[in-house]
């Protein structure tokens, strides 16, 4: 039982427990100040008993947290903030050696209502959980995660999203061009003459060709525009709120990427073309499958008319009837 | 487990003490958000695991984009509310909640977990006081974003086989905004719930 000596258990173990407690009043006036938020932030709960929070840590984003303690007040009910969406409450130190990207302490959060006998809430205590160590290893996992996820959607040889995912894309950029009426151009385009490459001058040459080829179309497309390797070579580009002139423009654009400039290999300057078959979105296109079909019709007429040009979808122009 | 369902009077003592809640939380919720709020009468159901998904969706709607928000309640009552939210502008929640800040990804999940919350607390201790116990809450969590509701529903493994779920949708006046949140309860809290609801009857 507790004497003289012997200290009130629950005033010691709030004071000096390994997370932060603070409890404010309506006014946000601190009324307790424990130990792990005063070794954290250089103030002792002498000079901050009565004072207004806000006075005292100008940095705490106000209008928020006076917010969401009055609703505290209101619905008498806990309230939490998670450092996954808010890193931190209070900009603290931490105490452990960075691995890197953590400045400082992260912190979850529980604001709890402390009621008194006639049931209204008289006060807020904060509890301050120091997690810093979780959010790193979950960083780490996010990273581990984000990097296998890229090494099962590219392609290993030329680093572009593999047939796969650039479907799957177009996929999800067809429904939501659709769900939000804006437009949607398809370019499927395969490299000229490709097998001849391979034929006499090595498979190796042809996978440079194939290297410089992806390279080049990339760096001539917009951050919008996504770039796939469709097949051995042929590439799918999908250019969400694009229309059938921007893709013409930009169909031009690719075309001359590759023609402007040949392909060095060892001693060789090889001569690279490619041909482009281009369609939008309409109102009577029925899925996605639909548009690189299209897409490819006009690339088979790009190839008839001599290659080395790009040609849009015609519904009216001569269809090719069986696949290559 | 074999549970016994709850007889007329223990039904309609429940849906009492549901619509009591409903229309303490509805004040409570007007105050915080500075709107009108409306809380529909809240439905009742007693389902088997493998009616879930489909009594959900018949509540909720079959829904192409849900977001959801998942909170656990314990002490007399043990369950999971789930907070579904099938239209809601960031911006609208932002205006809500009096963010006045640049929106992105984190501010937007953490106004979904706030009102979450908010929802899950006043409709819970709505609940909770009107049966005369008190209810404690573990913190809110992200289910899904944008997601379809069928996915959403049976991503989750199931452990119970039968399950009290009450069901409330709730909106905001002059906003698109609308949410429905389930209460699960399963088991033990079945039975625990049906001698609160005949302590309940037996008050009046």
């Amino acid at each position: 039982m507790p004497d003289d000596k012997t200290p009130n258990l629950l005033d010691f173990i709030v004071d000096r427990t390994h997370a932060g407690i603070f409890v404010v009043d309506r006014d946000m006036q601190v009324v307790l100040w424990n130990q792990f938020m005063e070794m954290h932030s250089g103030r002792k709960a002498e000079e901050l008993l009565g004072k207004n929070l806000f006075d005292e840590f100008p940095e705490l984003p106000r209008k928020w947290l006076t917010r969401k303690v009055k609703n505290v007040f209101i619905l008498k009910n806990f309230s939490f903030t998670s450092w996954e969406q808010r890193p931190y409450l209070f900009r603290f130190p931490h105490n452990r050696p960075v691995t890197g990207g953590v400045d400082c302490m992260r912190q979850d959060c529980t604001l709890m209502p402390v009621k008194n006998t006639a049931g209204e809430v008289e006060y807020v205590c904060f509890t301050l959980f120091d997690v810093t160590d979780t959010s790193i290893y979950q960083q780490q996992l996010q990273a581990l995660t984000r990097e296998l996820r890229e090494v099962s959607n590219r392609d290993g040889l030329t680093r572009l999203y593999n047939r796969r995912y650039i479907e799957e894309t177009l996929c999800r950029e067809f429904k939501r061009a659709r769900r939000h009426a804006q437009p949607l151009t398809v370019v499927l385009s395969d490299i000229d003459h490709f097998k001849q490459v391979n034929d006499f001058h090595g498979h190796l040459a042809g996978d440079e060709v194939l290297r410089v080829v992806s390279h080049r179309l990339l760096d001539s497309l917009r951050d919008t525009d996504i770039l796939g390797r469709y097949g051995g070579e042929e590439f799918l580009i999908v250019l969400p709120n694009t229309g059938i002139e921007g893709g013409k423009v930009l169909g031009e654009r690719l075309r001359q990427a590759i023609e402007s400039e040949p392909v060095n290999i060892d001693d060789t300057r090889l001569e690279v073309h490619i041909s482009l078959g281009i369609t939008e979105l309409r109102e009577d296109s029925f899925d996605y499958e639909q548009l690189i079909g299209e897409a490819d019709q006009a690339l088979y007429r790009a190839k008839e008319a001599g290659r080395n040009r790009a040609m849009v979808y015609a519904p009216s122009a001569p269809q090719r009837l069986t696949e290559p | 487990m074999n549970i016994e369902p709850y007889t007329e009077d223990q039904t309609d003592a429940l849906q009492e003490v549901a619509n009591i809640a409903m229309g303490q939380a509805g004040d409570s919720l007007a105050r915080i958000l500075d709107n009108f709020v409306t809380l529909s009468v809240p439905r009742i159901r007693q389902i088997a695991a493998q009616e879930l998904v489909d009594t959900v969706i018949a509540m909720v709607g079959d829904e192409d984009e849900v977001s959801a928000v998942r909170q656990a309640f314990y002490n007399s009552l043990r369950g999971e509310a789930i907070v579904i939210f099938t239209q809601s502008g960031a911006d609208e929640l932002a205006e809500l909640l009096g963010y006045d800040c640049e929106l992105d990804d984190n501010i937007e999940q953490e106004l979904l977990l706030e009102i979450g919350n908010l929802l899950v607390g006043a409709i819970l201790n709505g609940i909770s006081e009107t049966l005369g116990t008190e209810l404690g809450f573990s913190a809110p969590s992200l289910m899904a974003e944008h997601s379809p509701l069928r996915q959403v529903l049976t991503a989750n493994r199931l452990s119970w086989q039968h399950a009290l779920l009450l069901e409330v949708n709730f909106s905001v006046e002059r906003h698109r905004f609308k949410s429905h949140l389930l209460m699960f309860m399963t088991g033990e809290t079945i039975e625990t719930l049906r001698d609160i609801l005949d302590d309940f009857m037996d008050e009046f």
